[in-house]
């Protein structure tokens, strides 16, 4: 099976439809102005392709909001997950290294992951605040996709990766009527990816080099903290909708169960111990708590620096704060 | 080698049965504890104790790290799922998973005079070392055990300590701060003792535990002492949650307190905001 070809819309609909028998197909749905995933059913969603980013960062799949990690699950299907942008698939990298480590694997984490098939696609619109670039990302899938995809003149255009990809797609040859990529398509794609990464780079040409992003945290003073976290709630939206933020909380249930739910270090609360004392007892204290986290720790003790750039931490804050406004504030006063 | 409970399931704890009560102190309770199957650890390594339906707490083990059928631990009611442990009587059933962290390195110690600085209830670690120690006493030169607490009724593990001053090399001196006429030791806080006592600084390590204020100023004592920062073992009380180094709690810096820690050498974290909180 050759490794790119397309296929009409029509029967990629199909073709979904035949999938999501027997698995779970999720697709990206623009509901008014929100992007997000959905599970695919008859009912022909408005799927929407090329686009970033949806709502939910792709980690959700991996560790769910909530989720009992002490009984042992049934039997799995395959979580099929479609339009994925690169900067969740990039974050996969820091959650891996985490959850994946040989020693301290999770084997919870490992089961949600090993049973998804992930299937990328190139950002051809960006949202406002995607910054990808600035993390040294492209704005289409390099890496950890089985598969990717692009929606061009009403065919899909299907790049595997693979081999688990190349399982999935393993009857989509025979069953539909596939075409080889036209040329004009590949030039097109091509060049709407080089105007993409042109624009970000453009938009994003303030933000300081985010390897040197981490220094520029650990000089800054406690007055720039304060200012920045004025107007933070502690709601935490910003962890939970981080594709890297992975901080969760247990929850005891009777027979000595166990959830595991989404936890933020933006929470009061977050770090006190039962003694009383509690490293985190300030706002800005836990505000610049996860900057350091991203920039600065998680970068010593892993390969890579827990940021991707999508921007959903800007996107959700009800405070209006932009991490890159004070990355750009602070990179203007070193 | 993946670190899990034996039962092979990371979030599930083994269950144990309570054997014996102790009441060490007003607020703290020592717990015997059989688990349904062997347990081992390495001394310093902590376990989470659950309660089933309630909640999970991280404590180290107060018990000899020889002991594989039973496992003790020492607990001070300061929160809503230690006052759960302390109602807990003879036959009741808990969870404990684990262990977990690095512990004590013991084998640093050998041919050295240790320094222990022990506060309230920071002996339940320290107990369990001072087993350690003693079941290898003829590899090290001394063992000096500093312990302070808030009162006389507030010292723990009396029959231990009377067992200890009867053990060749091994040298106990206690403190009160606020001192009865009962009280025939020394008073003020613990680091008084340090004034006290015979050691060659070079010869020496120092293992600190105790509540938060008294590892600080333990520290600080004991460098101006003249020990040197990689010669200080602090045994850090952080948040510990999930014990897989995962769940973020128990972050102290690019740490994660349960599995890098909880024993550090005070070189290792000094340049961390906020140790001490």
């Amino acid at each position: 099976m050759k490794n790119t070809f397309q296929i009409s819309i029509l029967d990629w609909h199909t073709f979904l439809l035949g999938l999501s028998k027997n698995n779970s197909v999720y697709v990206p749905v623009k509901t008014y102005d929100t992007i997000d995933y959905k599970l695919f059913t008859e009912d022909g969603l408005n799927i929407i392709y090329n686009v970033a980013k949806p709502v939910t960062p792709l980690k959700a799949f991996f560790l769910p909001p909530k989720e009992n990690v002490v009984i042992e699950k049934k039997a799995y299907n395959k979580n099929i997950i479609i339009g994925i942008p690169a900067c969740d698939l990039k974050a996969l990298e820091i959650l891996d290294e985490i959850y994946l480590d040989e020693t301290w694997l999770d084997l919870r984490y490992k089961e949600n992951r090993e049973r998804a098939v992930l299937i990328g696609t190139d950002c051809f619109e960006t949202a406002e605040n995607c910054h990808c670039t600035s993390y040294g990302i492209e704005p289409y899938p390099v890496n950890h996709a089985d598969a990717s995809l692009i929606l061009l003149n009403d065919s899909i255009l299907l790049t595997i990766h693979s081999p688990k990809g190349e399982e999935l797609f393993s009857t989509i040859t025979h069953d539909f009527p596939v075409k080889e990529v036209q040329e004009s398509n590949l030039h097109f794609a091509e060049e709407k990816r080089k105007q993409v990464k042109k624009e970000l780079v453009e938009k994003n040409r303030l933000l300081p080099d985010y390897a040197k992003t981490g220094s520029l945290i650990k000089n800054s003073g406690e007055d720039l903290w304060e200012k920045h976290s004025r107007t933070c709630v502690s709601c935490g939206a910003c962890a939970v909708a981080c594709p890297t933020c992975t901080c969760f909380l247990l929850i005891e249930r009777p027979d000595f169960e166990k959830i595991r739910q989404v936890d933020a270090c933006q929470y009061p609360g977050f770090e006190r111990i039962a003694a009383g004392e509690d490293p985190l007892r300030r706002k800005y204290i836990r505000f610049r708590n996860r900057y350091l986290c991203k920039y600065v720790w998680k970068p010593e003790d892993f390969k890579s620096v827990a940021c991707t750039g999508c921007g959903r931490c800007i996107d959700s804050c009800i405070g209006k704060i932009s991490k890159n406004e004070i990355f750009i504030e602070m990179a203007e006063s070193s | 080698m993946i670190r899990m409970p034996a039962n092979g399931i990371q979030y599930k704890p083994i269950k144990a049965s309570v054997e014996k009560v102790i009441d060490e102190s007003p607020l703290i309770k020592s717990f015997v504890l059989i688990p349904e199957q062997d347990f081992s650890f390495k001394t310093g390594e902590f376990i989470e104790l659950t309660i089933n339906g309630t909640g999970e707490a991280p404590f180290t083990p107060s018990s000899s790290p020889l002991e594989k059928k039973k496992i003790e631990v020492t607990v001070m009611k300061a929160g809503y799922v230690t006052e759960k442990i302390h109602a807990l009587k003879k036959g009741d059933v808990v969870g404990i998973r684990g262990p977990f962290g690095r512990g004590y390195p013991v084998e640093k110690f050998y041919g050295k005079q240790v320094v222990i600085l022990g506060g309230g209830c920071g002996f339940a670690p320290i107990r369990s070392l001072l087993y350690n120690l003693i079941a290898e006493k003829e590899k090290f030169e001394k063992v000096i055990l500093c312990y302070g607490s808030k009162t006389p009724e507030d010292c723990i593990y009396k029959p231990f300590i009377d067992e200890l001053r009867q053990i060749e090399k091994f040298e106990v001196y206690r403190s009160v701060d606020k001192a009865d006429e009962s009280w025939k030791e020394r008073q003020g806080v613990v680091t008084v003792l340090l004034d006290d006592i015979d050691v060659t600084i070079n010869k020496s390590v120092a293992i600190v535990c105790g509540p938060p204020i008294m590892m600080k100023y333990g520290t600080l004592k004991l460098l101006e002492m003249g020990y040197p920062e990689t010669d200080i073992y602090l045994s850090m009380e952080k948040n510990m949650s999930c014990g897989l180094g995962k769940c973020g709690h128990c972050m102290m810096g690019k740490f994660y307190v349960c599995k890098d820690g909880p024993v550090f050498t005070y070189d290792e974290i000094k340049e961390l905001p906020d140790i001490w909180l």
